[in-house]
């Protein structure tokens, strides 16, 4: 166990906060917040990574021979620190970055490595996940959308849904049914589909939080080149396991631990800003026993990500662990941001139109989004069961 | 960086549990509160084992190793309800350590090694878990000190050769660490009934108890010895909470694998299949939290007391939970005397509130939490 840097993870954490310092948007961290209109918002998340990318700060998991920076684990937990220090934006492509990433390092052939993770990290390619649809939710292996042979292709039919940023990819990582004849998990195969092609549409769909990040995506005879199979035909389960498990494991954790510590140094900034009965919102006890507990929860969100790159780094790709770590921050950024809203009291409901709205409705908006963490990438429900019957053993 | 342990830790960590589970059943756990012959056997074991040489530094005959070497070890001390006389013998040769006088290093590192002298903690008091208000004082008397107060919840006091009081220091605010023998003039003792079944303890009387600038360990003045004391405790008993927690779950997920209701193990039912996946969650996340509270422990880290406070808090509220459902998912037979599991709930219970509670814990984390961010009160 040692958690030391080493001469040369100082001088890495050096160049990257010096390189953010000259780099972050004009005003960020102090006044400026994301652009309000979601168009705008995305555009100046894909600009933030393309200028992470031309300074050579991009791809932080990705290997170099793919143009990523391929940190160790200190680096990377390195990176998430000073980023979070520099309340940098967040990105636009993290499906593509995380996801799509990992799972063609593991799964993937040289020449689809080569042909799409430096078009991820140059941002000229953002990518969607094409998992769920109507009727494959929780239970996923029963996905009905089909891709059927033809000489060179496959033809693609049926509809996806909770495609997040599909409005804004060229590209998704889709799973689809190509034999129907055997038990479900067994015929069902990864492909990457170019957004472009004929017979790709949209639909968004509004969420919970009256924004439209994600869409219901319908393909319609759409052909896919065989090359873009990834690995084995009807091996695509086990392949989109490596995918879920990436989307639940420390990498995408870390990432959303800086959020979360950035939402969280802000709250208690604002708690010792706004008054309640004569004092401030932090001079009242009960409600800093709660703040405390989510600085707790917060930090052991941390050091579960480091201990399971440490774990990571002696196994293979992210399995069944991922699981605990996600039903984890799930449950722990839900709590902090009911205390976000408990922190404003009376100023609670209102959204950042009001005047008298605190923190320009940041931590509504936060809240509200919060409840989908205990629902995508399997919901928790889903994780207690892996846990309970691959992680303990229990009988199904 | 590297979270994780090596091969050499884990290999204690096998070598604990083996003896334990062969030589410290939980039968022999729950006699061992009335019989003490029992409890030097297993003292004279954990000595051959080499536990009380593992922080004795190589010159006094000891392994020379570090905290963090133990924390598998504290673990699986907590997971056998071991004396409680055991990790704070342990933390007080760390103490020795760091900030022993020669002439104390020469006398006591060699006689722990040898699992000679037990050495117990006296800090917590009646009213308070704040440092601030601890009323155990020394009152300077030429070039001495008298030292009187009350101090409870002193694990085995009897038995130990020693007893590390943490006292303030009439001169200021300042929190001193004497070791004084139970038999001194002016102490007096007497057998606590407390929840723990399985581990005595004694409340401490100190009457105008004599003590020299040779009892004292480290200064009279501005010593951060009581300061890391409180930590490593903090820490220690984190440590075996997590190994009460494993247990707990282990125990838990064996139950709903064996006992059948409805044609069906209950383990396959989702409302006890969940209830696991949370327990072991909660012990996971805690067991996070403890390691590396033991790690900036062992490297006396800037964030030590943070990390220390972070544990305790987190831990304390993963035992209870993971305890309160391990019980539930027993059902009738959780609730027996005779499964015996109350042990593991009871002593969770006393570490849970020893050296301050979640609550506590949770007020000091702020504190520095706020004070790190410069964000005034």
């Amino acid at each position: 166990m040692d958690f030391s840097y080493q001469p040369e993870d100082i001088e890495f954490r050096m160049r990257l906060r010096k390189w953010l310092q000259e780099n972050l948007p004009a005003g960020w961290g102090t006044t400026v917040f994301e652009p309000k209109d979601e168009e705008a918002r995305a555009r100046f998340r894909l600009d933030w990574e393309r200028q992470l990318y031309k300074g050579g700060w991009l791809g932080i998991n990705i290997p170099r021979k793919f143009g990523g920076l391929q940190g160790t684990p200190i680096q990377r937990a390195i990176y998430a620190e000073e980023m979070a220090r520099a309340r940098a934006p967040e990105g636009l492509n993290i499906i593509g970055r995380n996801l799509v990433s990992s799972t063609l390092i593991h799964h993937g052939t040289s020449v689809q490595c080569e042909r799409y993770l430096p078009k991820i990290l140059s941002g000229e390619e953002v990518w969607c996940q094409g998992f769920s649809e109507p009727n494959a939710g929780s239970d996923l292996a029963s996905l009905r959308c089909r891709a059927e042979r033809d000489g060179d292709h496959f033809v693609v039919n049926g509809q996806k849904v909770w495609t997040s940023y599909a409005q804004y990819s060229q590209w998704c990582i889709l799973l689809a049914r190509t034999d129907p004849s055997v038990p479900k998990h067994r015929g069902i195969s990864l492909f990457l589909v170019d957004m472009r092609s004929p017979g790709v549409s949209l639909r968004p769909l509004k969420q919970l939080s009256g924004e439209s990040e994600f869409n219901e995506t319908f393909f319609e005879n759409v052909r896919v080149p065989v090359t873009n199979l990834v690995g084995e035909i009807n091996d695509g389960w086990k392949i989109a396991m490596t995918t879920l498990g990436a989307e639940r494991g420390a990498d995408d954790a870390l990432g959303r631990q800086i959020r979360f510590k950035q939402e969280l140094d802000q709250l208690l900034a604002a708690a010792t800003r706004i008054s309640r009965d004569g004092a401030h919102a932090i001079d009242d006890p009960v409600l800093r026993q709660k703040l405390a507990k989510s600085v707790i929860e917060i930090e052991v969100m941390r050091l579960s990500c480091l201990r399971s790159f440490s774990k990571s780094l002696k196994g293979g790709p992210p399995g069944a662990e991922a699981s605990m770590l996600k039903l984890y921050w799930s449950n722990a950024a839900q709590a902090m941001f009911e205390t976000a809203l408990e922190t404003l009291g009376p100023l609670a409901p209102f959204t950042g139109e009001d005047p008298l709205s605190p923190e320009s409705g940041r931590f509504q908006l936060s809240f509200l989004h919060s409840r989908a963490f205990t629902i995508y990438s399997g919901s928790s429900e889903i994780q207690r069961t892996i846990i309970g019957e691959r992680l303990l053993g229990l009988p199904k | 960086m590297d979270f994780d342990f090596n091969h050499q830790q884990l290999e204690f960590q096998e070598a604990f549990r083996d003896f334990l589970t062969r030589n410290y059943t939980l039968a022999q756990a729950c006699a061992s509160l009335k019989n003490t012959q029992l409890r030097s056997q297993i003292w004279s074991g954990l000595t051959d084992l080499g536990t009380f040489a593992m922080l004795v530094p190589a010159a006094q005959g000891g392994l020379g190793l570090s905290p963090v070497d133990l924390a598998l070890v504290l673990e699986e001390l907590g997971r056998a309800l071991a004396p409680m006389s055991v990790g704070d013998t342990l933390l007080a040769t760390d103490l020795i350590n760091r900030f022993g006088s020669a002439d104390q290093k020469q006398r006591l590192l060699g006689k722990i090694a040898a699992g000679e002298l037990r050495i117990s903690l006296a800090a917590l008091e009646t009213d308070s878990f704040r440092p601030a208000n601890m009323a155990t004082r020394a009152t300077a008397k030429g070039a001495r000190w008298t030292l009187s107060g009350r101090k409870i919840l002193v694990p085995e006091a009897d038995k130990c050769g020693l007893i590390a009081v943490v006292c303030r220091m009439a001169t200021g605010a300042d929190l001193a660490i004497a070791l004084i023998e139970p038999d001194r003039p002016g102490i007096s003792l007497r057998e606590h009934a407390t929840l723990d079944l399985t581990c005595p303890y004694h409340e401490l009387h100190l009457n105008q108890v004599g003590i020299g600038a040779g009892d004292l360990l480290g200064p009279a003045a501005g010593s951060p010895a009581a300061l890391r004391l409180a930590d490593g405790a903090s820490t220690f008993a984190s440590l075996q909470m997590m190994g009460i927690a494993g247990k707990m779950l282990e125990s838990s997920v064996q139950y709903a694998t064996d006992r059948v209701q409805f044609g069906k193990p209950i383990g396959s039912f989702q409302a006890i299949k969940h209830r696991c996946a949370d327990m072991a969650v909660s012990t996971d996340a805690g067991r996070t939290a403890a390691y590396y509270a033991a790690w900036a422990f062992a490297e006396d880290a800037a964030d030590r007391g943070l990390a220390a406070s972070t544990a305790k808090a987190f831990c304390g509220d993963a035992a209870r939970f993971v305890c309160n459902e391990g019980i539930q998912i027993h059902g009738g037979m959780g609730f027996t005397w005779e499964l015996g599991l109350h042990n593991y709930l009871r002593r969770a219970k006393v570490l849970e509130y020893a050296w301050g509670d979640a609550a506590f814990h949770r007020e000091r984390v702020m504190t520095e939490t706020l004070a790190n961010l410069k964000l005034g009160a």
